[in-house]
């Protein structure tokens, strides 16, 4: 932490990138800005694209089209491309890529082998990388001798060794279990930061993508579908496809009964004879497209069944999380809602009522960005 | 998936972000037309591809290289498919068969003992079955017989072998010898296999319920893509092998296809068509292998090993268990590399082995002194042995480098249909004996053309010397393609990421995860071409004779007793190569590079 | 410097020296073919030869003979032959040198040898002269004779030995008899054709007769217990072992294993015949004119008594105990008796070299492993 940083963080400038695998489309004319120092999280499911747009990044693909900038330099465009090693980036990778051959203190000194820095200071440098990630004790270990976390840690040493403007994580928690994940994400997060470098992170998970992320990025077949800071994304789900990648509570199908305000629609639950809400529609559904109502876990809350607002339910599990409950709900004749919280405890077959807050509802249609 | 790299499962079939696409994005990039594929494309066609066809299209049309009047006929594979040439093809299909199953069963057996288990002296097994690796199979068939022969080595002590000596000169000989040979391949796979397969399967399996034997057969074919690929290699290189055939199976009146080809060339004028045939049929023999492992194969994935992968808990034998087990595995070692061994040598100190003698058996020296001071024939053996190990040198190093770019193409390509013919053309080139390749160099850089226009070196050390690249070539690319698939990409695509440009990635990082491999393959070409006979007697220049011919010609001309010293010197002299090479490797490479690697060599 | 670093210094200079020893070791034997890789300038006499003495006679040829390069190209014959073949119609050999006429006959069959290149000024014997072919497109350089009777002294006495082929089928020597393969030993296929043309009485179209007749005498020795090796080596060794007690090989062959100490018992005996085994050399015809005038000087010097003298002496335990073909030199030792006492008869070559593949084939499935 007493380590100046000499180095600048890079901005990052993606445009029309493209790629295809044969006749597989895998990057479908991206645009993308990151600022420098920011924390990208590219978030999508398996095959969305994510980590071919990390390894067009990284140089380690080669693009079909489309121009990429990192800091001023072009990295890729017409008939420009920028071998790795020249990019002057660093990367954590999924199955960590720590070399077997070389020990603990040594493959997190790699980086440093063209550095101006005497010996003394690399050693200095890879010492101090090794304590700020907690593994000063192994630094004479090889990789094959470390559990899953360690040997991640020495990744991110690694690349923070690099002392780079611009680190690049593909998918680097997903091969741990969740105890670590949670601590490693939260050095990962802090160090880099602190590291002062911009973060290109991918993933498939949401939280893991909210926790970190200054802006998210949502993937789907190879486009760039909505690219925002993590609250406007929860607030704000572009589609349907957003809306479910980043959590909801249930989704069901709804006919409008009438609009109630700017982007307000009140909607009649046909499961649920008699009984609508108020929800948001900042992407309409034409009125021949079906239409859905998709819920987050965030504004529903559960009171009991005297309570004389809300929408009857009924209890059908409840789990204990240690903070309070996550309830199972059904409402009406079967449509079901997951991750109920509340701190207080309703008993399983017990009658309950559901409140909907109309800002965490959303009238969408259903096939969009799917 | 191929059986090349079968052993060694790719990481990107791990359920991994987006690995759907990874593997048609290599595929794809290399299908492209790169000017690196179309070099080595060409270099296989002049090594391998245009001396192989200029011999086999012989088979149907005799006038191509003036060897008949008919510039297409069938009638010579009728002729090969008759008689004597019949029995030979039959005869090596089934032995083949056989001995494949059998070296599988063996190698399956000694790789669970000797890497899952606490049997004793696991490294030193490790190291035996790397120099029964390297010991060529009339070395083998020699020892044997100069045990077993009336008035042999075994009698010289007072033990009559006379009954085994008939046993060992017919099938049985045969097919111990040919398993003796095909095992370290078959056990190497599956060394390999077995190394990435986790406890946890057997775990599962015993955890619920299963009886031992149920436990080896539910994980048994976890490493089916290992052990169908050992059953090919074993039935390919038991196919092409001549050693056996031309020494066991002649004097024991079993014809083999090897034998039967060589017979057909041996008149003059030589049948080279029937030869071709013959070849083809050889060729041809390892599709079925290959084909039964892509039908397995096909739908299942079989990536065992992962980066994570546990290193295996051994079984711990009670200790008389572990007496007997280690005893088992020290007798069969004894019975395949100690007998023959013991064979040779004491065979080259007895006088006049093999001759009846009413004073009994004489110990001499004699046919060592003349080893390199010969007082018959005027030939020493050392200048062919410097030759030799020259050639050995120079061929191993050029091996080693082409099979290493072409083990990292066949892995990269894995999937689709560039990589089964890939496949099928290197097994299928294992399976190509040494004399179609000689001959078929005589064809092809006696041509005009190629003389004129594109090198100009029949008669020449160099032709040797790519002729003898290209009989190792084939089958070293196999072994190295397995190591070459462990490694994972991302290694070396963190080094390019942090800053090492390509050559500085390989270095730092493929080099010494494949440097064990390299090592152990270079010595196996080095033994390889100084032991072999066929090529090397076919196409060596005016008086640059190799050691293998000078060691047959005294063989053939009833100097047996100083051929089989000269045997035993250029395996001493192989041995010491070897040693040297482990101890330089051992001074020179770094403790990193030596803990991890390839486990054939770690036990 | 502190004691660790000197130490490390010793361990890098071993490492060194030790690389160094092995790369100056490598390049040393790496050096040698290269240089000797680079064959001579110029038109080439290649002499393709499998005599002995071979060798020695080039060597002295070239001694007296400069200005020209003639090289030697030594091998088995088989293996010479096969190259021949497989040269086809683009030869690199200006001179065959090898036992037995038969491939002679059939390479003059095709035009391949220079005619008339007996030389003009030589005296043959009578046996030497048997054997020059009508076109004199090749020279007996030697005569050895194949199918004497090779035993051992010790085991069996001259007085218990036939005295004729025919009795070698009698019950007295069951199991007794040996002799080569004659796929895998040259002077074998001539022995066989020899035994058909005697015992059939070949004249001049009487092929069929003599081959039915000579295949019912080898069938009635393989009856009586022949025993088939590969080559004189394994034969010689038989009789050693007592697996057999005598042989039907190339005379040379056993005298040369008398002669050498290694099995001082072995003795000849020829019985109602012998089948002379001419030594031959012949001149390719489409080598250019200077190399085909180089080739007959050396045939010259061959036929020369310097010549004669250099093959007595070069191989004196091997190919060297053969009979001149010229009148007037005589056998270089003692051991070999009058060539009289042998009964050698000829084949004429142009007859029995095209049966060569037919009878061999014959041989291997019925007799070798029948």
């Amino acid at each position: 932490m007493s380590e100046p940083e000499n180095h600048r963080a890079l901005s990052v400038q993606v445009e029309q990138l493209r790629k295809e695998f044969g006749d597989k489309v895998a990057l479908d004319g991206i645009d993308l800005a990151i600022e420098p120092g920011s924390f990208l999280v590219l978030l999508g499911p398996s095959g969305s694209g994510k980590t071919t747009m990390l390894r067009c990044l990284a140089g380690i693909e080669r693009p079909s089209e489309g121009t990429i900038f990192i800091g001023e330099q072009v990295v890729v465009g017409p008939k420009v491309f920028v071998q790795p090693e020249k990019r002057g980036l660093a990367m954590v990778f999924q199955d960590y890529a720590l070399w077997p051959h070389l020990s603990v203190k040594k493959n997190v000194a790699f980086p440093l082998h063209n550095s101006t820095r005497t010996k003394a200071e690399r050693d200095r440098l890879v010492g101090d990388l090794l304590e700020r990630v907690g593994i000063t004790s192994l630094a004479d270990r090889f990789p094959n001798q470390l559990s899953g976390g360690e040997q991640q840690r020495v990744a991110l040493a690694r690349a923070l060794a690099a002392e780079v403007g611009l680190i690049l994580f593909d998918e680097p928690l997903s091969n741990l279990d969740a105890d670590r994940r949670e601590q490693l994400r939260i050095e990962i997060a802090t160090l880099t930061r602190e590291s002062g470098s911009t973060a290109v992170y991918i993933t498939h998970d949401q939280s893991e993508a909210f926790a970190l992320a200054d802006k998210v990025g949502v993937l789907n077949q190879g486009r760039l579908i909505q690219l925002d800071t993590p609250e406007a994304i929860y607030r704000h789900p572009k589609n349907a496809f957003v809306a479910r990648f980043t959590g909801i509570a249930g989704e069901f199908p709804v006919a409008t009964l009438r609009e109630c305000g700017p982007q307000h629609l009140e909607v009649v639950l046909p499961f649920a004879p008699g009984e609508t809400i108020e929800a948001l529609a900042f992407d309409r559904p034409g009125p021949d497209s079906a239409s859905s109502l998709f819920v987050r876990a965030a504004g529903v809350t559960l009171s009991a069944p005297s309570s004389n607002s809300g929408v009857r339910g009924e209890i059908r599990d409840v789990a204990f999380n240690g903070r309070g409950y996550e309830h199972v709900v059904s409402v009406g004749s079967g449509a079901v809602l997951t991750k109920i919280f509340s701190a207080h405890k309703f008993e399983r077959e017990s009658n309950v009522r559901v409140c909907f807050d109309p800002s965490s509802c959303f009238v969408m249609d259903p096939s969009k960005g799917v | 998936m191929a059986i090349t790299i079968l052993n060694a499962p790719d990481l990107d079939e791990t359920p991994r972000g987006e690995s759907a696409l990874s593997p048609s994005y290599r595929h794809d990039r290399r299908r492209r037309f790169s000017p690196g594929g179309v070099a080595i494309w060409i270099a296989l066609t002049l090594l391998i591809i245009a001396p192989v066809m200029s011999f086999l299209a012989l088979s149907v049309s005799p006038r191509m290289f003036q060897q008949g009047s008919e510039w297409f006929t069938t009638k010579f594979i009728g002729q090969a498919f008759q008689g004597y040439t019949g029995r030979g093809i039959f005869d090596s299909l089934w032995v083949s068969t056989l001995v494949s199953l059998l070296a599988v069963s063996i190698a399956t057996t000694l790789a669970w003992m000797i890497h899952r288990t606490n049997v004793g002296g696991r490294r030193m097994w490790a190291v035996m079955m790397w120099l029964l690796l390297l010991m060529p199979t009339w070395m083998m068939t020699l020892g044997w017989s100069d045990l077993l022969q009336p008035f042999g080595a075994a009698q010289a002590v007072g033990i009559n072998t006379r009954y085994l000596y008939h046993e060992f000169f017919g099938p049985m000989g045969i097919v111990i010898v040919l398993t003796a040979a095909a095992l370290p391949f078959a056990y190497f796979i599956i060394s390999a296999g077995l190394q990435g397969l986790g406890p946890e399967y057997e775990d599962a399996a015993r955890i619920h319920g299963a009886s031992r034997f149920l436990t080896i057969r539910t994980v048994l074919p976890i490493i089916a893509p290992a052990l169908l690929s050992a059953i090919a290699i074993s039935f390919a290189e038991t196919m092409s092998d001549f050693g056996v055939a031309y020494t066991l199976g002649y004097h024991s009146h079993f014809p083999m296809a090897t034998y039967a080809l060589f017979n057909a060339i041996a008149n003059y004028p030589a049948n080279f068509s029937v030869a071709a045939v013959i070849a083809v049929v050889l060729i041809l023999s390892v599709v079925p292998p290959i084909a039964l492992q892509s039908k397995v194969m096909r739908s299942r994935s079989y990536a065992v090993l992962s980066g994570r992968t546990k290193p295996p808990r051994r079984r711990e034998f009670t200790p008389r268990g572990r007496v007997a087990a280690t005893a088992v595995v020290a007798l069969f070692f004894f019975v395949v590399l100690g007998v023959p061994v013991l064979g040779a040598v004491g065979g080259s100190f007895i006088s006049n082995l093999g001759a009846y003698s009413a004073s009994g058996v004489h110990l001499t020296m004699r046919y060592y002194t003349q080893v390199f001071n010969p007082s018959i024939t005027g030939k020493s053996l050392f200048a062919p042995l410097l030759l030799s190990n020259q050639l050995g040198l120079i061929v191993a190093t050029g091996t080693g480098f082409l099979a290493v770019i072409l083990a990292r193409r066949l892995v990269a390509s894995r999937g689709g249909w560039s990589q089964r013919v890939t496949d099928i053309f290197l097994l299928g080139s294992v399976a190509v004996p040494g004399v179609v390749l000689g001959v078929g160099y005589i064809f092809f850089y006696n041509l005009p053309f190629v003389s004129n226009n594109v090198v100009n070196i029949y008669k020449t050390l160099p032709l040797l010397m790519l002729a003898l690249v290209a009989s190792a070539l084939p089958g070293q690319t196999r072994f190295m393609a397995g190591p070459v698939s462990q490694i994972q990409p991302s290694l070396g695509e963190a080094a390019r990421v942090h800053g090492a440009g390509r050559l500085r990635s390989w270095r730092t990082t493929n080099l010494p995860l494949m440097s064990r491999v390299l090592l152990w393959g270079w010595l196996l070409t080095f033994t390889k071409t100084i032991s072999e006979l066929a090529i090397a007697q076919i196409l060596y220049p005016p008086s640059q004779e190799p050691a293998s011919v000078t060691i047959q010609s005294y063989l053939a001309n009833f100097e047996s007793g100083t051929g089989t010293a000269m045997t035993v010197m250029t395996l001493v002299e192989m041995l010491a190569v070897i040693g040297v090479a482990m101890l330089i490797y051992r001074l020179v490479t770094p403790r990193g590079w030596r803990r991890i690697g390839w486990s054939g060599v770690r036990s | 410097m502190t004691l660790s670093n000197i130490a490390r210094g010793a361990v890098r200079s071993r490492v060194g020296a030790v690389v160094l020893a092995a790369s100056v070791a490598s390049l040393s034997l790496i050096a040698v073919p290269a240089v000797s890789a680079n064959g001579a300038q110029g038109p080439t006499l290649v002499v393709y030869s499998a005599q002995g003495y071979d060798s020695a006679v080039v060597k002295a040829y070239n001694a007296t003979h400069p200005g020209f390069t003639v090289t030697l190209n030594d091998n088995s014959t088989g293996p010479l032959l096969q190259q021949i073949q497989a040269e086809g119609n683009h030869p690199k050999w200006g001179v065959l040198w090898v036992d037995g006429a038969t491939a002679f006959a059939a390479l003059d069959l095709k035009g391949m040898l220079v005619k008339n290149s007996v030389p003009k000024n030589v005296k043959f014997n009578a046996l030497g002269a048997a054997n020059i072919p009508a076109d004199r497109s090749f020279t007996p350089a030697s005569l050895t004779v194949t199918g004497a009777l090779c035993y051992d002294s010790s085991q069996i006495s001259a007085s218990q030995l036939p005295s004729t082929w025919a009795q070698l089928a009698e019950p007295a020597y069951q199991g007794l008899l040996g002799m080569n393969d004659p796929a895998q030993s040259g002077p074998t296929f001539p022995m066989i054709a020899g035994a058909m043309s005697f015992l059939g009485h070949y004249k001049k179209g009487s092929t069929a007769h003599a081959l039915s007749v000579g295949k019912s005498f080898f069938t009635s020795l393989s009856k009586n217990g022949l025993v088939v090796n590969a080559t004189n080596g394994p034969t010689i060794g038989a009789i050693q072992s007592q697996q057999i007690k005598m042989a039907m090989i190339q005379s040379s062959a056993c005298y040369g294993s008398k002669l050498n100490g290694s099995f001082p018992t072995l003795a000849v005996k020829y019985l109602n015949f012998s089948v002379a085994l001419p030594g031959v050399i012949g001149i390719d015809a489409k080598m250019p004119p200077a190399v085909r005038a180089e080739a007959a000087k050396f045939v010259a010097y061959v036929m020369s008594p310097r010549g004669q003298h250099v093959m007595q002496t070069g191989d004196p335990q091997g190919d060297s105990l053969f009979w001149p073909t010229i009148v007037g030199e005589k056998p270089a030792n003692k051991i070999i008796p009058p060539l009289a006492s042998a009964h050698a008869i000829t084949i004429n070559p142009y007859v029995w070299g095209p049966l060569e593949s037919q009878i061999n084939t014959w041989f291997d499935s019925s007799i070798a492993n029948g």
